[in-house]
């Protein structure tokens, strides 16, 4: 943990070198969450709801979907180089630092624009709660905070396991594990505006629905089914376990650059 | 005229080395079209909202989508790259206009671009049971304005890297452009859902014509009078941009310093 934190700390401190790049970074981030909300207050300003989700709830999806991509770019974004270390025979250096690998390789970068979405997604989850009639007693804290957790390792779990896929495909970028990013963005929505096979896919395939959607829906004890959002933190034991079960079998078949 | 054509044509010949990438370029412009198509469908089951019927906002996403698949093969990045390392210095010393050429890279990707909409449109529209086609004067109307989406994003991607003679890293920016870009093109929700003001400011800006004007062309929302007038709009700026980014970029090579080695 100590190691992990003085490693993101020198990627931190090279960064700041370029102090306008960080602000401009910075802003652009808000901006495209800002973009976000301005969409949805559009919307919702000639509708009231969305098949029976209200303004609140779809931002606070929105909020949890960008905390979560926050977290990870912030303290994880050295995953999305995996392709290139395993490219680039850079996992060389990793294999032989007392240190595991899969956290030398997520620390090998760090994605200051996380910070500003971890700040806006959780304006958005404070406001959308500050909005909504939640009966909070210290249970539903405790399951709230649990949830919140369980939906970042998710995410997390994703991406490792998507960027771990470059083990077996050669290529220098993290195409695919870019793509499945990419259709995370449709979990932003409430998972019932969807046909069943997309459902299906983002509900169990991609669970990307227990990053926002299913503990939204508990939190705000709306919609059906709302008990299946008590199952993320058991999602999210399983996502890990896949994810580093994928990472671990990629790097036996791991061989160097050649040179 | 020649040395732009041979470099389109090199594009247009190379380009499938990139295909994987073209795609995956065009990958996040479909999900956003699967998930306002579904955000949409909802919406609209019972009664039109703010003048718009699910068919018409069924042709307005596709044109939508084949609108932000076109000029999309990131070859910003590449000059982005070679800005900041120094290596625009080569492009400098060679008796080629710059603009150009990266517009005639532009022009060479097209190709398969208008492929991949022509496939994700022609299966959609299949999957939606259909798409109506507008009367022959509208339809002209449409692919010229059409037309001019591919100089206007291109000079709109153009002047946005030409930030990076600035910056010293291009992603910023680039995130910076695609939030205005969606907002103020109508790609993310049509123009008159906007509040007045921000939608008329939307309405008059450079970004209109990459979405907004042929989307609302095609729907038939705008009469053909009020289309000319969008359509003029979206080529005056194409004009202005056009010499606009021949001005920054003077202003760019002059405080340009390249590291030897």
């Amino acid at each position: 943990m100590r190691i992990y934190c003085r490693l993101l700390g020198a990627h931190l401190r090279a960064l700041l070198e370029y102090e306008a790049d960080f602000w401009i970074l910075a802003a652009a981030t808000v901006l495209m969450q800002v973009v976000n909300i301005v969409f949805l207050a559009a919307l919702f300003a000639k509708v009231p709801s969305l098949n029976g989700w209200t303004f609140w709830a779809v931002v606070m999806m929105f909020g949890a979907v960008a905390l979560a991509e926050g977290v990870g770019s912030l303290f994880f974004e050295g995953m999305w180089r995996l392709a290139w270390q395993i490219n680039m025979g850079e996992l060389d250096y990793f294999l032989v630092r007392p240190y595991p690998v899969v956290l030398q390789s997520s620390s090998a970068l760090i994605g200051i624009n996380g910070l500003s979405n971890i700040v806006v997604g959780g304006a958005m989850i404070g406001a959308a709660i500050a909005h909504s009639e939640i009966a909070w007693s210290p249970w539903r804290v405790a399951v709230g905070v649990l949830l919140l957790i369980s939906a970042i390792v998710i995410k997390l779990s994703i991406n490792l396991a998507t960027n771990s896929v470059s083990f077996w495909l050669s290529s220098p970028s993290p195409i695919f594990a870019f793509a499945v990013h990419q259709v995370g963005d449709l979990a932003r929505f409430p998972l019932s505006i969807y046909p069943a096979a997309l459902k299906a896919g983002l509900g169990i395939v991609l669970p990307f629905a227990f990053v926002s959607f299913f503990p939204v829906a508990y939190l705000l004890d709306e919609g059906s089914n709302r008990w299946i959002g008590l199952l993320t933190p058991l999602v999210a034991v399983y996502c890990a376990a896949v994810a580093l079960t994928v990472f671990k079998r990629g790097l036996r078949r791991y061989e160097s650059a050649g040179n | 005229m020649g040395a732009y054509t041979a470099q389109a044509r090199g594009v247009a010949l190379g380009i499938l080395e990139y295909r994987v990438n073209v795609l995956l370029g065009i990958v996040a412009t479909l999900m956003q079209l699967v998930a306002l198509l579904a955000v949409w469908q909802v919406l609209l089951a019972d009664s039109p909202v703010q003048g718009f019927t699910w068919p018409q906002m069924q042709a307005y996403l596709l044109v939508t989508f084949a609108c932000g698949a076109l000029v999309s093969t990131n070859s910003d990045f590449r000059m982005a790259f070679r800005i900041q390392s120094g290596l625009v210095a080569l492009d400098l010393v060679k008796p080629v206009d710059y603009q150009r050429s990266r517009f005639a890279e532009a022009l060479g990707g097209l190709w398969l671009e208008v492929v991949l909409i022509l496939i994700v449109v022609t299966s959609a529209a299949a999957l939606l049971g259909g798409l109506t086609v507008p009367a022959g004067p509208a339809l002209a109307l449409f692919a010229i304005s059409m037309l001019l989406v591919v100089p206007l994003k291109f000079l709109i991607v153009y002047v946005g890297t030409l930030a990076c003679f600035w910056t010293q890293s291009y992603m910023g920016v680039q995130w910076a452009r695609i939030a205005v870009m969606s907002l103020l093109s109508g790609a993310l929700i049509p123009l008159a859902y906007l509040p007045g003001w921000l939608g008329t400011i939307a309405q008059w800006s450079p970004f209109a014509g990459l979405t907004s004007t042929p989307a609302l062309i095609y729907i038939g929302r705008v009469g053909f009078g009020d289309g000319m007038m969008l359509v003029a709009v979206e080529l005056g700026w194409v004009i202005v941009l056009w010499f606009g980014a021949r001005l920054l970029w003077r202003a760019a090579v002059r405080q340009l310093t390249v590291n030897g080695g």
